[in-house]
C-alpha cells in the first residue's frame, strides 16, 4: 500500500519517526518532493487566502500526493507535550485537506495524537489507531512504534549536533561551520524548508555566521528557562522558541551575536510570542540585537537579503560598542 | 481599588449591576470609538488579532479615568485569547502604568491564583448569599440584554418605524443600568416587551433570512463590526445571530453546558471533527443549523487572522457547497472600511433576494 506523507508543517519534526513507523508496518512510503513553485501555486490556488503560508504550502503537497498514493498520512497532532496544544490549523489539518480537495475520509490517515491530558498514553493510543489501518496485530504496531521512536531519537540527536532537517532528509552537504553564531528562531517547518524561507541558512552562512535553531538547544534547558516566565504559552513550538531565546540570553556564549526570528505573516502564536520575546530582550541590560523577518508568498528575495545584510552590519557595530551600550528599557 | 474591564457588547451593564453591591468600585471604560481603536493599534503587536488591540485600549482608557486594577479572563488555548492577559500585562508594564492586573485564569494554571483572583473580583468572599443573589440578578440582566438585541435584529426589517424600535431598546438598556433588585428588573422587562409587541408591523412579506456566525467578540460588538446586523436589517433581512456571551459562559463553567453549542458541535462533526479553539467549530455547526432552518444566507464575521475562524472559513467553503448556502466572509480589523463593507453586504443581500425569487418561480412552474 502506498502511503504519502506531505512534506510540510510537522513533517520536518517527525520525519524519521513517521517514515520508520509506516515502513515497519509494511507500507510503501512516498514523500512529496521538496517544495517548488508548482506546489506553492497549487496551495495558493486552493487554500483560503488568510491561512498561513506554511499551511498553504502543506495543502499544495497534499494535492500533489492526492492522485499518486492510496492513503495520505495527515495525523491530527493535537499535542505532543503535556498540557500544551498545537496551533488550531494543525488541529484541523486532516479536515482542512479533506474538505478543500473533496478527498474521501477513508483515504486520509487522520487519527488523533493527543498528549495534552494523558501524556505518553495519548501518544501510544494515537499510533495504535494509525497502525490499525495496516494490521490488526497490536504487538506488531507497538514494535514498529518502538523502532520508530528509536529512529526519532537518532534524528533528534543529529539535529542537536547542528545538522538541519534537510541535510538528513535529502542528504545535503552540511554548510561550513562559522565561528560567529546567530540564533535563528522560528517554527521548524519554516526554518527547514529552504524554498519557502528563501534559503536563509545559506544566506546567513554566506555572511559568515552559522545558525543555531531551537532544535539545537537541550530540551531540559528550554523547559527550565520557560518556567521562569509567569505563564508560558500553550503552543509547544512557541514555547520552545521562548525557552531557547531565554537560554541564549541567560547563558550567554561569546560567539552568539544576535537573534533572527523567522515568522510567517499569518502565524497566530508567533504574533504574540514574538512580541513577548522582543520585550523580554529589551528589558535585559546588555541585550542582543533582534530581527523579526516576516515571510509569506509575497516576500521578495532582494528585500530579505537587504534586511539581513543591514542586520549583520548592525550586529557587528553593536558588538564593537557593546561596553558602552545600555538598553534604555532595562531596569537597573 | 478601582477596577476596569474590557467591553463586550452589554457586559458593562451586567457588571454595573453586579459590582456596586459587592463593594468594588468599577470604572467602565469609555465606549469604543475610533480613538480607542487607534490607541490599541498603536500599542499592541502589529499582527495580533483585533480584539486584543481593542481590549488593550479599553484598559488604557480606563486607567486614564483613574482605574488602578484590571479585571481580565484567561484561557487554555489553543486560541490566542488565552494569552491576551500576559501580553497586555507586559505591554502595560513597559508603558509605565502601575496597575494591578487581576487575571482569572483556568484553575489548571494553579488553583490558588484562581481562587485569589476570584476573591478579588468578588470583593472579598466568593460564596456568600449576597454574592450569589446579586450575581444571579446580573446574569439575568445579561441574558435580557441579549434577548433585547435578538428582538431588535429580528424586528428591524418588520416594523414600520425603525427609529422607534431603536429608541425602545436603547431606553431599556439605559434603564437596566439602574437596576438593583429583582422587582425593578422584572418591571423593566415586562414594560419593554409590551412596547416591542405593540410596535406597528409592515404587511408580512417573504423576508430573506440571514444568520450571523463567527468569533464571539467581532460578531457581537456592533461598534467594531460596523453594525452589520443593522445594515442587513435596513436592507430588509430578518437577522439572527448565533453568537452569544451567555452561551459562551455557560459552556465554560464547569457544571453547566450550553445545549445550543453542543448541538452545533454535533452538526459540525462531519466536516470538523474536533474543537479547534475559540468558536471555530461553533461557526461551522451554526452555519449548518441555519441551512437546516431554511435561512437564505450566512454572514461570517471574524477578526482578520483569527486562527480558529480561518479554519472555520476553509471548512465553510465545503458546507456552503454541500448545503447550497451563500456565505459572506467579513474579516474585521483596523483597516476595514465602512463603505467597502456596506457595498459587499448590499451585493450579498441582492444575491439572496434574487435566489429567493428564482426558487419561487421554479416551484410555481413545477
Amino acid at each position: 500500500m502506498k502511503v504519502g506523507i506531505p512534506r510540510g508543517l510537522l513533517f520536518y519534526r517527525f520525519y524519521a519517526l513517521w517514515k520508520t513507523f509506516l515502513e515497519e508496518l509494511g507500507a510503501e512510503v512516498v514523500i512529496s518532493p521538496p517544495t517548488n513553485k508548482g506546489i506553492i501555486q497549487k496551495g495558493l490556488t486552493y487554500a483560503v487566502e488568510e491561512i498561513c503560508f506554511p499551511a498553504k504550502v502543506f495543502l499544495g503537497h497534499v494535492l500533489y500526493l492526492k492522485d499518486r498514493v492510496d492513503l495520505i498520512f495527515i495525523p491530527r497532532i493535537v499535542s505532543f507535550h503535556r498540557r500544551e496544544y498545537n496551533c488550531p490549523k494543525i488541529l484541523a489539518l486532516p479536515d482542512l485537506a479533506r474538505n478543500l480537495f473533496n478527498i474521501p475520509e477513508e483515504r486520509i490517515i487522520g487519527d488523533e495524537i493527543n498528549m495534552r491530558e494523558e501524556g505518553m498514553r495519548g501518544w501510544r493510543r494515537g499510533f495504535l489507531n494509525i497502525g490499525k489501518h495496516f494490521t490488526t496485530k497490536e504487538s506488531k504496531i507497538m514494535k514498529a512504534l518502538n523502532l520508530a521512536e528509536k529512529a526519532h531519537k537518532d534524528y533528534q540527536a543529529n539535529l542537536k549536533k547542528g545538522m538541519l532537517p534537510e541535510d538528513l532528509i535529502d542528504h545535503k552537504n552540511p554548510l561550513p561551520l562559522r565561528e560567529k553564531k546567530i540564533v535563528l528562531l522560528g517554527h521548524t517547518y519554516l526554518l527547514s524548508d529552504s524554498y519557502i524561507n528563501m534559503n536563509i541558512t545559506e544566506k546567513v552562512n554566506d555572511l559568515n555566521y552559522s545558525v543555531i535553531t531551537p532544535d539545537m538547544v537541550d530540551e531540559e534547558k528550554k523547559r527550565y528557562y520557560l518556567s521562569t516566565i509567569p505563564k508560558p504559552s500553550f503552543w509547544t513550538i512557541s514555547n520552545e522558541i521562548i525557552g531557547s531565546t531565554l537560554y541564549h540570553l541567560k547563558e550567554r556564549k561569546p560567539e552568539v551575536r544576535g537573534f533572527i526570528h523567522l515568522v510567517s505573516f499569518e502565524c497566530g502564536p508567533d504574533s504574540l510570542v514574538g512580541e513577548l520575546i522582543e520585550r523580554l530582550l529589551k528589558r535585559e541590560k546588555e541585550s542582543l540585537p533582534y530581527l523579526r523577518l516576516e515571510i509569506d508568498e509575497h516576500t521578495g528575495e532582494a528585500g530579505l537579503v537587504t534586511r539581513l545584510e543591514a542586520f549583520v552590519d548592525m550586529m557587528e557595530w553593536r558588538y564593537k560598542s557593546l561596553e558602552s551600550y545600555v538598553s534604555p528599557f532595562a531596569s537597573s | 481599588m478601582k477596577a476596569t474591564f474590557p467591553h463586550l457588547l452589554h457586559l458593562d451593564i451586567a457588571l454595573g449591576v453586579l459590582y456596586p453591591t459587592l463593594g468594588v468600585e468599577i470604572i467602565t471604560p469609555p465606549p469604543i470609538t475610533q480613538k480607542t481603536i487607534e490607541i490599541g493599534v498603536k500599542l499592541a503587536p502589529q499582527n495580533a488579532c483585533f480584539p486584543l488591540k481593542v481590549t488593550l485600549a479599553n484598559f488604557v482608557e480606563g486607567i486614564e479615568l483613574g482605574a488602578d486594577t484590571i479585571f481580565m479572563a484567561g484561557g487554555v488555548g489553543p486560541c490566542r485569547f488565552g494569552y491576551y492577559g500576559q501580553i497586555q500585562n507586559i505591554i502595560l508594564e513597559d508603558l509605565g502604568y502601575n496597575v494591578d492586573f487581576v487575571l482569572l485564569d483556568h484553575p489548571r494554571y494553579g488553583i490558588r491564583p484562581f481562587i485569589k483572583a476570584l476573591q478579588t473580583m468578588a470583593g472579598g468572599r466568593v460564596l456568600s448569599s449576597r454574592v450569589i443573589k446579586v450575581a444571579s440578578l446580573a446574569w439575568k440582566v445579561l441574558r435580557f440584554t441579549e434577548d433585547l438585541e435578538t428582538e431588535r435584529r429580528a424586528l428591524r426589517a418588520q416594523v414600520k418605524d425603525r427609529q422607534k424600535l431603536d429608541e425602545i431598546v436603547e431606553g431599556a438598556l439605559e434603564q437596566l443600568r439602574q437596576v438593583n433588585n429583582e422587582k425593578s428588573f422584572q418591571a423593566i422587562k415586562e414594560e419593554t416587551m409590551k412596547k416591542l409587541d405593540n410596535l406597528e408591523r409592515k404587511e408580512t412579506e417573504d423576508l430573506i433570512k440571514v444568520g450571523i456566525v463567527g468569533e464571539i467578540y467581532v460578531a457581537q460588538e456592533t461598534k467594531i463590526n460596523f453594525n452589520v446586523e443593522k445594515i442587513l436589517g435596513e436592507l430588509g433581512a430578518y437577522v439572527h445571530n448565533s453568537v452569544s456571551t451567555v452561551e459562551y459562559v455557560l459552556h465554560t463553567l464547569p457544571f453547566t453546558r450550553s445545549r445550543e453549542k453542543l448541538e452545533a458541535w454535533e452538526l459540525a462533526k462531519p466536516y470538523l471533527k474536533r474543537f479547534v479553539g475559540g468558536e471555530g467549530i461553533d461557526t461551522v455547526g451554526s452555519a449548518i443549523r441555519y441551512a437546516q432552518w431554511g435561512f437564505d444566507g450566512v454572514v461570517h464575521l471574524y477578526p482578520f487572522t483569527c486562527m480558529p475562524e480561518v479554519v472555520a472559513k476553509s471548512i465553510l467553503t465545503a458546507v456552503s457547497r454541500d448545503y447550497d448556502l451563500p456565505t459572506l466572509h467579513l474579516a474585521i480589523d483596523e483597516h476595514s472600511g465602512e463603505a467597502g463593507l456596506v457595498t459587499r453586504v448590499e451585493a450579498f443581500v441582492d444575491v439572496l433576494e434574487r435566489r429567493k425569487k428564482l426558487k419561487k418561480k421554479k416551484v410555481e412552474v413545477s
